[in-house]
């Protein structure tokens, strides 16, 4: 039946899908500026083509490890040399697409209502396709500038999209600090390739690792490999690039909130892993693993800790996705098979559970129209469908089994407790100790906000707060369906998505020889990293305990159902005296107590008492000043910098 | 086809009888019992019989169960059998008594820790879901002492992983298991003493017993969490806080006292080893849970936070520290 | 001598990130945004330039006989000096709208003041 899907065919269709989400961007803003119908057809089209046409390549790339080279206007290299842009696409950039077109996709049906009660939607649903378009494209292609380019795109169209609401409570200065902090980022970005360029000649990612050869760096390069490191960081928002980040996921609208964490921060990830694994093939030197999961370990304790002490829905969230990523860094830097799958698998999950979190805080700021967490409660009684799916979304980020958050948390912890005791060497085993502990304090926020949102007392003022439409529960349904699929079967996800993507970060010879031509890497002096047992990893447990564990939760359900029902539980009736605006509640016993929901910010006293220096530092830290945001970035690049003349210097 | 039924038939002997639900129940419910009973005795009092916990369970399956008007139906009732189902399935996992766990081969040290903070997650949403501000002081100090004790927790299991695996990563039960068949117990290992100690002051904490029971306080805010519960459900959570005693001691002595297996063949050795680890968890119950509820106050939260992440931290690191030395 | 242009470029560089992080004034700020991008300019031009070449413009005669076509000046960073300088002037008119519509809403543009989110 897909006959037809032959190599040369479908080789086009990255290129297209790019293509497609560019014009259909151009195209809403003509023919839909006025008409929603055929506004929200173009775009739907645009985000279901795209998906459709990554999707297809599945199967030749991940399962059948194809590694398709596109060259635009079919410039092939002329005796050695890229001249033209290329697109190369192997499992790794594959497995980045996936979630890109997964998030677009999502995103923009539940735009359709999320956005239905804003003016000119045709500049939101332009500059969606734009950002939709760059970063896909970002991920995809095989040419440094054109990655500086998409990069360049995707912040212009974050920013934009940051300020859309831009009568809301401070996303116009989200916005600002966005752009200064994002300019710098691709500014440095810019100023590593030019650097770059000037010691290969070449703006071909696969060329360039060719040029550079197995040999040592010159300083330029080192330049170049560092300011482009510092790039990548303010992209993907590791501290001390973060700040900016927090900001803009609490002020945009929350389906662009969930297309930053699900895709935006993705793309920096990706660029990160192309750079060190891939163009400089750096990886497998010890001071460059231990520097990045330094920066990932201090990445995810700092984001946990911001969260805890945040108030508001969504920069919670922000913060967590701050803080995930540091996960994310810290596993794929320890350059084992299995820390590298751990952290494409924890990128994943995060696409999934992040996005399924930003969805409900928008369902919540849909229906009650503020994220404040101290404005809100007991909105589970009200809003069911969107309760349960918080609570999947919560769970998993905090890695309870059986969701996914679990299988790849298991997997970081499992990765660097190996990489502590095959290396010896201790400060690995920290990093164990700090991601675990990292994880209950994860779980400690998301605590706070089931309080604070969805449990506790319905304050009067949302008496009337209504579920959200069907239409923005699909996607939160399907999210909440692939945080348990991913975590149920996880065996099949490693084995068919996340080995091949391994594969290819490690495989740098075959990605240097589909795009130049055979031979390319063994003339230049390159190999693949010696890596051990990408395959063989021990599994978490198997299936049989998977359904003896439904059994029991089908049988202790059953058992609820014959003892939960009306003769055994009575609900307490409402009092006559109650007054109408829900001042009192009537509890066990009988007593009436005055409305007393306990609110998200009086949670923790005990931990925030015995930790209140490190917050005051932390919080002031933190200050709003776009000025103090630069010099972080400054002193950060100066300081990876200065960390890479040392490293490749002195080895 | 006669292998799956015979297959299916073990394996729900497995989860209903032994080492699940009937099991667990009746041990921890005994526990729990030995436990009242001893705690009467330091005080000079006669104290209730052993049964009594067995005695209360049956009596509140029977009461009337009320739910709060302002209460999220659902959850309110769900929780505690979430908590109950994941406390059977760490004793599935756990390789006791020189029983081969049913599914201890790939269980490990991990999952135990996450399956551990289900339960304290049901306590969690269900006392939120009944709307109650007493419910809404009492999750927050419970997900406190959370953090408080996992910290140390962490670093012992660590630890533990450390010496039964040597260069090789070892989170799996059975090869800790294993590193201490030949009667070379970890308890006797001078690098893990600290690490004893450690998990000794961490087990209190996990069940909730006296000077660390800062979530329920009955005198201070009702029993926090718990306060809205009545009857079947509150029944439930009552069996988890006994089967969580019972978990914890039996952690312990795999972790340390290689899950007691005194080596006798036949069916009589399996016998004598379960009476022999429930004595050990007895004593290990009377030891760390008992014996500093009788002689210490209830501690603040932070005071609580604050011991956690320093002595009892410092106890587990230091042994981290001295396993990976020597 | 090309080696002043290297100069010249960091210390643009080094001087737009200065005034980044210590001006208040966001007109300011975004003007030595600005700086950053004109000093990077300058270095991928000048990383381009071969002292002495011609221009890489040839007919194809040139080509096919070999007449001059080894040595002349890099045409590729000229290329990207075009796209960086289109998207250094979009992000300056990005940045100067936003401080105006700041200024609308938070009449001050000063940076010590407008910062309603934090901590």
């Amino acid at each position: 039946m897909f006959d037809f899907l032959t190599i040369d065919f479908v080789r086009h269709f990255p290129v297209i899908a790019v293509m497609g989400l560019f014009l259909c961007a151009f195209l809403v803003e003509i023919f839909g500026a006025k008409n929603k119908y055929i506004r929200n057809t173009i775009v739907l089209v645009a985000a279901f083509g795209a998906f459709a046409l990554i999707t297809s390549l599945v199967k030749p790339v991940l399962f059948d490890g194809e590694i398709l080279a596109y060259w635009m206007g079919n410039w092939e290299p002329v005796s050695g040399y890229a001249i033209g842009i290329g697109y190369e696409i192997d499992a790794l950039n594959m497995f980045f697409a996936l979630l890109v077109v997964t998030t677009i996709l999502l995103a923009a049906i539940y735009s359709i209502k999320y956005m239905a009660r804003d003016h000119h939607l045709g500049h939101y649903y332009t500059l969606f396709l734009m950002l939709s378009g760059s970063v896909l494209g970002l991920v995809l292609t095989g040419d440094i500038f054109n990655m500086f380019v998409m990069i360049e795109i995707m912040t212009f169209a974050s920013v934009a999209l940051t300020a859309f609401r831009n009568n809301k409570f401070g996303s116009l200065e989200a916005a600002f600090k966005y752009l200064i902090i994002g300019s710098i980022g691709s500014s440095m970005t810019l100023a590593g390739i030019a650097l770059l360029y000037a010691q290969c000649h070449t703006l071909n990612m696969a060329q360039i690792s060719a040029v550079l050869g197995s040999g040592a760096l010159s300083p330029t390069s080192i330049c170049a490999f560092a300011l482009m490191f510092a790039g990548f960081g303010v992209k993907s928002y590791i501290v001390p690039f973060h700040a900016p980040a927090a900001d803009a996921y609490m002020t945009a609208p929350t389906s662009i909130s969930m297309v930053f964490s699900g895709m935006v921060n993705k793309a920096g990830v990706y660029g990160m892993i192309r750079l060190v694994y891939v163009i400089f093939r750096a990886m497998d030197i010890t001071p460059i693993q231990l520097f990045l999961v330094t920066f990932g370990t201090i990445t995810m304790f700092i984001g946990v800790t911001m969260a805890l002490a945040q108030h508001d829905f969504k920069r919670l969230l922000a913060f967590h996705s701050i803080s995930q990523i540091g996960y994310v860094i810290t596993a794929v830097s320890l350059c084992t098979a299995l820390g590298l799958e751990a952290g494409l698998f924890h990128a994943m999950n995060h696409t999934l559970f992040k996005g399924l979190l930003f969805l409900t805080a928008g369902a919540v700021l849909y229906a009650a129209g503020t994220t404040d967490l101290d404005k809100l409660g007991g909105l589970a009684k009200k809003m069911p469908k969107t309760a349960v799916c918080f609570l999947i979304g919560a769970f998993s980020i905090s890695g309870l089994p059986p969701f996914n958050g679990f299988a790849s948390k298991w997997m970081i912890y499992q990765a660097t407790f190996e990489k502590a005791t095959t290396t010896g060497n201790f400060a690995y085993a920290f990093v164990t100790v700090v991601a675990l502990v990292v994880s209950v304090m994860t779980l400690a926020s998301f605590i706070k906000v089931t309080q604070a949102v969805f449990f506790g007392q319905l304050p009067a003022n949302l008496r009337d707060v209504k579920e959200v439409p069907l239409l923005m529960r699909i996607p939160m349904w399907i999210m909440s369906a692939l945080c348990i699929l991913t975590g149920v079967f996880y065996n099949f996800v490693q084995q068919h998505i996340l080995v091949p993507a391994a594969n290819a970060a490690f495989g740098v010879t075959k990605y240097i020889d589909s795009m130049m031509g055979e031979g390319t890497a063994a003339a230049s002096g390159i190999s693949d990293y010696a890596v051990q047992g990408v395959e063989g990893i021990v599994s978490i447990w198997n299936p049989k305990l998977w359904l003896i564990l439904f059994a029991i939760v089908l049988i202790a359900v059953f058992i609820v159902i014959l003892t939960g029902d009306n003769t055994r539980g009575r609900v307490l009736e409402k009092s006559e005296e109650d007054s109408e605006d829900g001042k009192y509640a009537t509890f066990f016993g009988g007593e009436k107590s005055a409305h007393s929901h306990v609110s998200g910010s009086d949670l923790f006293w005990g931990f925030k008492h015995d930790f209140k220096g490190y917050f005051k530092f932390i919080q002031g830290m933190h200050s709003g000043v776009v000025n103090d945001y630069a010099l972080w970035v400054v002193v950060g690049a100066a300081l990876i910098v200065v960390f890479m003349f040392a490293t490749f210097m002195f080895i | 086809m006669l292998d799956i039924i015979i297959n299916t038939i073990k394996n729900a002997g497995f989860v209903l009888v032994f080492p699940g639900i009937l099991f667990v129940s009746i041990a921890g419910l005994l526990l729990a019992g030995i436990d009242r009973k001893v705690l009467a005795r330091m005080q000079k009092r006669k104290g209730p019989p052993i049964l009594q916990p067995v005695y209360d369970f049956f009596k509140l399956m029977g009461k009337e169960t009320i739910i709060p008007h302002e209460a999220n139906k659902t959850a309110f009732l769900g929780a505690p059998i979430v908590g109950f189902v994941s406390l059977v399935v760490i004793m599935l996992f756990l390789p006791i008594a020189g029983f081969e766990a049913p599914f201890g081969i790939e269980g490990d040290l991990v999952i135990i820790l996450y399956l551990l903070t289900i339960p304290a997650v049901a306590l969690i949403i269900g006392g939120s879901a009944s709307g109650s501000p007493f419910a809404g002081i009492g999750i927050s100090r419970e997900m406190v002492a959370m953090m408080a004790y996992e910290l140390p927790l962490v670093i012992v299991l660590l630890s533990v992983a450390k010496v039964a695996g040597g260069d090789s990563l070892a989170f799996s039960l059975n090869t800790i298991i294993d590193a201490q068949a030949g009667g070379e117990l970890f308890i006797t290992k001078w690098q893990l003493i600290p690490a004893v100690l450690a998990m000794l002051l961490v087990i209190p904490a996990e069940v909730g017993t006296q000077p660390f029971d800062v979530a329920e306080a009955e005198t201070e805010i009702c029993e926090g969490p718990l306060v809205e519960y009545s009857g079947a459900p509150l029944a439930m959570f009552k069996l988890n806080t006994a089967i969580k005693m019972f978990i914890m001691t039996a952690l312990f002595s795999v972790l340390f006292l290689g899950g007691i297996n005194l080596g006798i063949e036949g069916w009589y050795g399996i016998v004598l080893n379960v009476v022999v680890l429930f004595a050990a968890c007895a004593v290990l119950t009377i030891l760390c849970m008992t014996l500093i509820h009788a002689i210490c106050a209830r501690l603040k939260i932070e005071h609580m936070f604050k011991f956690y992440w320093t002595v009892v931290t410092a106890l587990a690191a230091i042994s981290l520290i001295l396993v990976w030395i020597f | 001598m090309i080696i002043v242009n290297y100069v010249v470029a960091v210390l643009l560089l080094v001087l737009g990130l200065y005034a980044v992080c210590t001006q208040k004034n966001l007109i300011k700020v975004v003007l030595g945004l600005g700086i950053i991008d004109y000093g990077i300019n300058l270095l991928i031009v000048s990383i381009g330039w071969n002292d002495g070449g011609t221009a890489p413009i040839f007919t194809i005669s040139d080509l096919i006989n070999g007449v001059s076509s080894n040595f002349f000046v890099d045409p590729v960073p000229q290329a990207l000096t075009l796209t960086s300088i289109v998207i250094g002037a979009c992000v300056d008119a990005m940045a100067l709208a936003l401080v105006i519509m700041i200024y609308r809403k938070y009449k001050t543009i000063n940076s010590d003041e407008v910062r309603r989110i934090r901590g």
